[in-house]
């Protein structure tokens, strides 16, 4: 009888109990939306902040290269749903010999790079085919090339095998040498060195193309090139050699240059012709780079070769980052990882506020909800007056009239419950399709937590009006008219 | 043997006597109209046999036991026991039918039990009305209901405020009849009301006024006889 009654009174009053269980979906339905997006936030953002490059990248230990089984023992760390993209880099200087300019090149994975630097922004498109090459928008402006322009680029061993380095043997007597150093702006000079049987220098020739021809271009000839004759290697700039005024830079590199020749002269420069398919567009120190499939730098170089750098994209919190870094340096492969902590922190930090607006909002509707829901029985309520004073003039107790009314608040919180996890799974959706542009998944669990949700707030905001139905005095609203 | 009596009942609302020292005796299976003026006290005196409200001053014996003290809880449980109610107005649950607006009775007093529920709407003759909601029934066939309602959980008083003063004279008859079948029967009746008509079917009438008992006469005439040539 008493569920015929209450199921009775909730079907056949359908306008008055639909207003009451429309308040109670509705904020039921807010409800359960709000905490799905709350939990689902992080995983949202932090494929928004994907968008946003790197957050942890792996270098090599000791100035050497990462090495490919480095790298992928090091990759294996991470849960494979949360490697969003692991970007390589070898970087490696290439001339352009016709146009005397000289730049570094990334040899990469493009698909890799579409993963880890989604903002990168290209026009035309990444390389798919071999001798493809991808143009730094500072490269293109300065020399000039558009898409589908041909690239002559040429790799010359010597120089980038002595780029830098301090030389440890000592040059052969008789030997022709080859060596090249950074000089003007970039711009490689390259040397060759013939020395004579007692290992002193007979010649030096330079190539000093990629300078500005009549500054450092000076350095190419005799009247620079002859004080080296008959020096020793290491030849001292200032006391050895004079500095051409005005071409200090040119002049250092050549000396450079020198000093570091080595004799793998004997291997020949490589030349390959590449095809300029995007213009690389990042607003960063991407711009003055020309990327290459790590592929065809081998193809150009003649070896493999190992990787400066590898950026990784991790789906993953800072501390879960930092954990994942620590099992990586656990590993002792001398791979070095790194946060981008610029990334990670703001990541972070967005987060935490993003999820404490998200919780205010909720606690406020909570509230919202309850008001409106109390109010709504009070009104149911106070239209059954005189139903109520008739059943305690029938001989309901205060406790059977708090049962009933509980009963059918709790009956409503249910239907309540049951339509707002639904109508909020919709709603969070919804404003996970148009704010952050992609769906989330129901989590079962949330239904019957919002059913019980919705239960306790129907029940708590009902204590007050039916505290007011147990109070009504059944012969003042039986009698008379 | 008494079934209700009022020793010295005053009912006082600030300056306001309700009830001024009053004292009447109802008799197991009597027959009794309560009537008199607007402001005479009537309803008051209702409320307070009905259990619905205490007196200031006075006992009242309800089957020897004075529930002029008792608590609210107490008086809901007499009142759920021994009295069935029928009102002016009707007063029907809306959204329940008429056989389910009589379990509402039964399931307050003990089980409810709609075999029982359909007998006692056969008696006041509206079985073919059982599935009907209120809205759907006309003001007599609602108060029959109520009548029945009244008498589902066979209490030892019906008490009926003004119980045909919203209705026409074909079902003022009809209810009527039903009280006399029921006073046969043994039932104790208390119907308050203003209608001359209704007061001549009881067998004593107490007129009030002023909070007063102003006037106690007995029908010469039996009231189950006079109800039966409605017949």
């Amino acid at each position: 009888m008493f569920l015929r009654m209450i199921t009775a009174s909730l079907l056949r009053r359908r306008s008055r109990m639909l207003v009451a269980l429309l308040s109670i979906a509705i904020g039921a339905t807010i409800l359960s939306g709000l905490v799905t997006i709350y939990y689902d936030v992080p995983r949202q953002m932090g494929a928004q902040f994907r968008n946003y490059g790197a957050n942890m990248i792996l270098l090599p230990g000791d100035g050497a290269t990462l090495t490919t089984d480095a790298a992928e023992n090091a990759l294996a760390v991470f849960a494979r749903d949360q490697l969003i993209g692991a970007a390589p880099y070898r970087y490696v200087r290439l001339d352009m010999v016709l146009r005397q300019q000289s730049f570094m090149a990334a040899g990469t994975d493009f698909e890799q790079i579409q993963k880890t630097s989604p903002y990168f922004s290209v026009e035309g498109r990444y390389p798919e085919n071999e001798r493809e090459v991808l143009v730094g928008k500072d490269i293109a402006d300065t020399i000039g090339v558009k898409l589908k322009s041909v690239m002559e680029l040429t790799y010359r061993p010597t120089s980038a095998a002595s780029l830098g380095a301090a030389r440890d043997d000592t040059p052969t007597p008789g030997a022709t040498l080859s060596g090249g150093a950074e000089g003007w702006n970039g711009g490689m000079v390259y040397v060759s060195v013939r020395l004579d049987g007692e290992g002193y220098i007979e010649t030096v020739e330079v190539d000093a193309s990629n300078q500005t021809n009549e500054i450092g271009g000076l350095c190419a000839q005799e009247l620079f090139t002859s004080q080296f004759v008959g020096k020793k290697i290491p030849v001292t700039l200032g006391s050895d050699v004079d500095t051409i005024a005005g071409a200090t830079m040119t002049s250092a590199a050549v000396v450079e240059a020198v000093n570091g020749a080595s004799n793998i002269a004997s291997v020949a420069n490589k030349t390959s012709n590449f095809t300029v398919v995007g213009i690389l567009d990042t607003g960063g120190d991407e711009e003055s780079y020309v990327f290459i499939s790590l592929e065809d730098m081998a193809a150009l170089t003649g070896e493999a070769g190992g990787l400066d750098v590898m950026e990784l994209s991790v789906s993953a919190a800072q501390d879960e980052l930092e954990q994942y870094a620590s099992a990586i340096q656990d590993l002792n492969s001398g791979v070095i990882p790194r946060l981008v902590k610029r990334v990670t922190r703001s990541e972070t930090a967005v987060l935490s506020k993003l999820q404490a607006l998200v919780f205010l909002v909720t606690a406020v509707v909570l509230l919202l909800t309850m008001i409106c829901v109390s109010t709504t029985m009070m009104a149911v309520i106070s239209e059954r007056r005189k139903e109520i004073g008739l059943r305690k003039a029938l001989g309901a107790s205060d406790n059977g009239i708090r049962t009933e009314f509980l009963g059918e608040a709790l009956l409503l919180g249910v239907l309540g419950g049951v339509l707002g996890a639904i109508l909020g799974f919709a709603f969070a959706q919804l404003v996970s399709v148009n704010v952050f542009g992609s769906s989330i998944t129901f989590q079962p669990l949330l239904l019957p937590v919002t059913i019980l949700v919705s239960m306790a707030v129907t029940g708590v905001s009902c204590l007050l009006p039916i505290q007011r139905a147990v109070e009504i005095d059944p012969a003042l609203v039986l009698k008379g008219e | 043997m008494s079934l209700l009596t009022l020793k010295n009942v005053s009912k006082i609302y600030g300056e306001l006597k309700a009830l001024d020292d009053v004292s009447i005796h109802v008799d197991r299976g009597e027959w009794i109209a309560i009537m008199g003026p607007s402001g005479s006290g009537k309803s008051t005196m209702m409320n307070i046999i009905g259990c619905m409200d205490k007196p200031t001053m006075g006992e009242v014996l309800m089957d020897g036991v004075d529930i002029s003290k008792e608590s609210s809880k107490k008086l809901t449980e007499i009142r759920r026991d021994k009295i069935g109610l029928i009102f002016q107005q009707f007063h029907m649950v809306n959204y329940l039918t008429a056989v389910e607006n009589v379990m509402v009775s039964q399931y307050y007093h003990s089980m409810p039990e709609e075999a029982e529920a359909l007998e006692a709407l056969s008696r006041v003759g509206l079985r073919d009305r059982a599935r009907h909601l209120p809205s759907q029934l006309s003001g007599g066939e609602q108060q029959r209901v109520c009548v029945a309602r009244a008498l589902i959980n066979h209490p030892e008083l019906i008490l009926a405020d003004e119980p045909t003063g919203n209705l026409d004279e074909a079902n003022e008859n009809i209810v009527l009849d039903l009280f006399s079948q029921l006073h046969e029967e043994g039932t104790t009746l208390i119907v308050v009301t203003h209608d001359t008509e209704v007061a001549k079917a009881a067998q004593r009438v107490i007129v009030l006024d002023h909070g007063r008992v102003a006037m106690e006469t007995n029908n010469a005439h039996a009231g189950s006889a006079k109800a039966s040539s409605f017949l």
